[in-house]
């Protein structure tokens, strides 16, 4: 059942951003659906499938932008291997956690593929705006996103 | 006199009307009170209209207004709404809502309307069946070959991942001053000659290690209040037209 689900909830977290994104953006800012959702996924999911999850939504976020093709995914990855280090040793079930988290590791992600598009692309993709205030947006997401993905977990199983 | 012997009949034979329609005046406030919630729902729901009509007037007068200018350009092209903007691209790239199935090829000059006046907002960057990706002016990696008024002195003008362009590699003792119009220069391949690229906003003077001067440029497009876009149609170089389809 999950085979069907998972695609489905990943295609679901990809839809419900591209519409936020289209209608709900306030001078260009939108909380990063995708980075909530891959955090999430890091979380309830063990290693492998929270590192996939985080993978396969990073690819979403590289179809979405026009930057190095792949730099997402590798962050996201590598966030998703972070999660299910420091989840040993903190507990990340708690909303206050998450929130901390979600903040350190956007702006960790954001520096991150800054870095790789100025070693691979020599380009500056990330604004001063969205390093600024999407951190926060995100880590108001986060605890969110967690609830309705630990909510489909608890019902179907899932992640 | 009867106030003195009787004021209990006094004051009930005075008040009566009152007292006796207490019942009817009771029902008469409940009646209105129903009557003032109705209308006050009724109140929102046409405020509610209100706005939405004129943001519906606005749109029909900005897309008016932009079908009359697009008719006064003389490239033909085809109009296409943007369909999704990505915050962490923001000034990067956009979707739009036309695809290869209405003619959309690779590297399609795309145009925004603003204050009455076609700009240069980018190219189509990737094509699919139904939509498209637009690389924007502003994308850190897209640059155009343009020309400054009134000498007509060509530089690159460059994005740089933010609101505003860079004008790069002007000779140091070129006349560019605040304000000279950019356009696109003939000799540019991708871009059609002649489109309003933006204003030179500051002139920043040449670095000692440079033999050349720089400017910022305020874009022709905002990229913030764009909605839809005009995609020309360009008779490209095949080998600019991006990937063929294999002859059958």
């Amino acid at each position: 059942m999950s085979l069907i689900l998972e695609p489905l909830l990943y295609l679901a977290s990809g839809g419900f951003y591209w519409w936020w994104t289209q209608n709900l953006t306030v001078f260009g800012l939108a909380p990063n659906l995708l980075f909530a959702a891959a955090l999430s996924a890091a979380i309830l999911a063990g290693p492998v499938k929270g590192i996939a999850w985080c993978f396969m939504l990073g690819l979403y976020a590289d179809m979405l932008g026009s930057g190095v093709f792949g730099g997402w995914a590798l962050v996201y990855s590598l966030m998703g291997y972070v999660v299910y280090v420091i989840k040993r040793h903190f507990d990340m079930a708690s909303p206050f956690s998450q929130l901390v988290a979600a903040l350190a590791l956007s702006w960790g992600c954001l520096l991150f593929y800054q870095g790789l598009s100025l070693v691979f692309a020599s380009i500056n993709p990330a604004g001063l705006k969205i390093f600024l205030v999407e951190p926060f947006l995100n880590a108001l997401a986060v605890p969110v996103v967690f609830q309705v993905f630990y909510w489909l977990k608890r019902r179907s199983g899932i992640l | 006199m009867s106030y003195s012997l009787y004021p209990s009949l006094h004051y009930g034979a005075r008040y009566s009307y009152f007292v006796r329609n207490v019942p009817a005046n009771f029902v008469a406030l409940l009646e209105t009170d129903q009557e003032n919630r109705g209308l006050k729902e009724k109140v929102r729901a046409l405020e509610m209209k209100l706005q939405e009509s004129a943001a519906m007037t606005s749109e029909n007068e900005r897309l008016a207004r932009e079908m009359r200018l697009s008719r006064m350009l003389p490239w033909a092209g085809s109009w296409a709404r943007i369909v999704n903007k990505t915050p962490a691209d923001w000034y990067g790239s956009f979707y739009i809502d036309k695809g290869s199935e209405h003619g959309i090829t690779v590297n399609d000059t795309v145009l925004g309307m603003q204050d009455d006046r076609a700009g240069l907002a980018g190219r189509v960057f990737e094509v699919y069946p139904k939509f498209s990706k637009v690389l924007l002016l502003t994308n850190s990696a897209a640059s155009a070959v343009c020309s400054i008024a009134p000498s007509g002195m060509q530089a690159l003008v460059e994005g740089k991942g933010t609101w505003l362009l860079k004008v790069n590699y002007v000779p140091e003792d070129a006349e560019m001053a605040e304000g000279a119009e950019i356009t696109t220069a003939p000799g540019g391949l991708l871009f059609p000659p002649g489109v309003y690229v933006g204003k030179v906003r500051k002139v920043y003077p040449r670095e000692s290690f440079m033999n050349f001067i720089t400017a910022d440029v305020a874009p022709a497009v905002n990229v913030n209040t764009l909605e839809e876009v005009f995609v020309l149609r360009r008779n490209l170089p095949r080998e600019l037209a991006g990937p063929q389809e294999p002859a059958k």
